[in-house]
């Protein structure tokens, strides 16, 4: 599992822009993750828990917003998977494995290409700047 | 109060280091195998062969990735090739930034093909590009015939599927053909071959599969 090593550097970024704007502590992180990502939201937030233990973001929120994954066929098709489109099968194993299965171009059937799901960002992060009163 | 946006990418981050290693690969024509597969599916001693039947013809050289790297590298220095050993420490993968460390231990203008040996995991691996121009996974029968169905990402973006010790799937009560399907259910254009360390046209395969890449680097860098 390599949610720790991206909890550091997740850790890292956001600290380095929190300083640069002057914060006194950050208040959320809020990530996008893509279904296809081999990461766990559960596993990331606590590694970023304990990272930050002592830090100005020690109490700081975790917001992950997942992404669907999205395809390109070269019959021209693109689009976006939603979730009516994966885990309609009960015998498959895991959630990575329906979406996967359902990465077919609608229009043709083909193989389609991943263009999006997989991705790991840091969205944004809310500080505080003042001493609440 | 107040939102600041970043959109800081984690794994773009590393996918610009895997471009820049593969541009330095490229201006040194090193034709570069990332060989990803889970531990004990024999992915040292596919590299091993392919080493000793390759290293006369093409200046060789291995980057072993472990969490102990001294092992492998070991055996494959034995074969007298450069090998760097890259620990991986408690990580479960390389990453842009480990390979383009270890470029900088290997005489680049002196090798024709550079193998890198991933830690063995069939998951983690999958997220980092290291700048390879072959990503080529390795299962074996041993691991059991679902294991493909179980991790299909690195199936999906594998370039190369290796599907080894077939001589003893009867043993292990395990069907190679229907791991082959498998894969090919997920990534229908993947070529996928069937292996054994004692079957010696079956390394053939797995050897000439890597020296058309060599070739096909060596040409596309003549034009
Ligand atoms: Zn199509």
């Amino acid at each position: 599992m390599h949610e720790y090593s991206l909890a550091c550097e997740i850790f890292e970024q956001v600290i380095s822009t929190a300083e640069a704007h002057g914060a006194l502590e950050v208040r959320h992180v809020i990530l996008e993750m893509g279904r296809l990502a081999h990461a766990n939201p559960e596993q990331l937030s606590f590694c970023f828990k304990a990272i930050a233990e002592g830090s100005i973001a020690e109490n700081a929120e975790f917001i992950v917003e997942m992404i669907q994954p999205s395809l390109e066929c070269e019959c021209g098709y693109t689009g976006t998977l939603d979730k009516t489109q994966a885990g309609k099968d009960d015998e498959l194993l895991s959630e990575l494995l329906e979406y996967i299965s359902a990465l077919e171009c609608p229009i043709c059937g083909k193989n389609a290409r991943i263009t999006g799901g997989r991705e790991l960002i840091i969205k944004s992060i809310d500080i505080e700047t003042e001493v609440e009163k | 109060m107040h939102v600041i946006h970043m959109g800081h990418d984690v794994f773009k981050a590393n996918d610009k280091i895997a471009e820049k290693n593969r541009k330095t690969l490229d201006k040194h024509r090193v034709f570069s195998v990332n060989v990803m597969g889970a531990i004990g599916s024999g992915k040292t001693t596919l590299i091993e062969e392919a080493v000793r039947h390759l290293k006369e013809k093409y200046r060789t050289a291995v980057i072993a990735g472990d969490v102990i790297a001294e092992m492998d590298a070991s055996r494959f220095r034995k074969l007298g090739v450069p090998t760097i050993p890259v620990n991986t420490g408690k990580e479960c993968h390389l990453d842009a930034k480990l390979v383009e460390k270890a470029l900088n231990d290997i005489d680049l203008d002196n090798t024709d093909l550079l193998i890198i040996e991933n830690v063995g995991n069939l998951i983690c691996p999958v997220d980092f590009k290291l700048g390879e121009h072959l990503r080529a996974v390795v299962v074996s029968v041993t691991e059991g015939d679902d294991i493909i169905l179980k991790h299909p990402m690195i199936f999906k973006t594998a370039e190369l599927a290796v599907i080894n010790k077939v001589d003893i799937a009867h043993a292990v009560d395990v069907d190679a053909e229907k791991m082959r399907d498998d894969i090919l259910s997920l990534n229908p254009d993947v070529p996928v071959i069937l292996t054994s360390k004692h079957d010696w046209e079956s390394l053939e395969t797995w050897i000439s599969f890597i020296e058309l890449g060599i070739r096909r680097a060596q040409e596309a860098q003549r034009k």
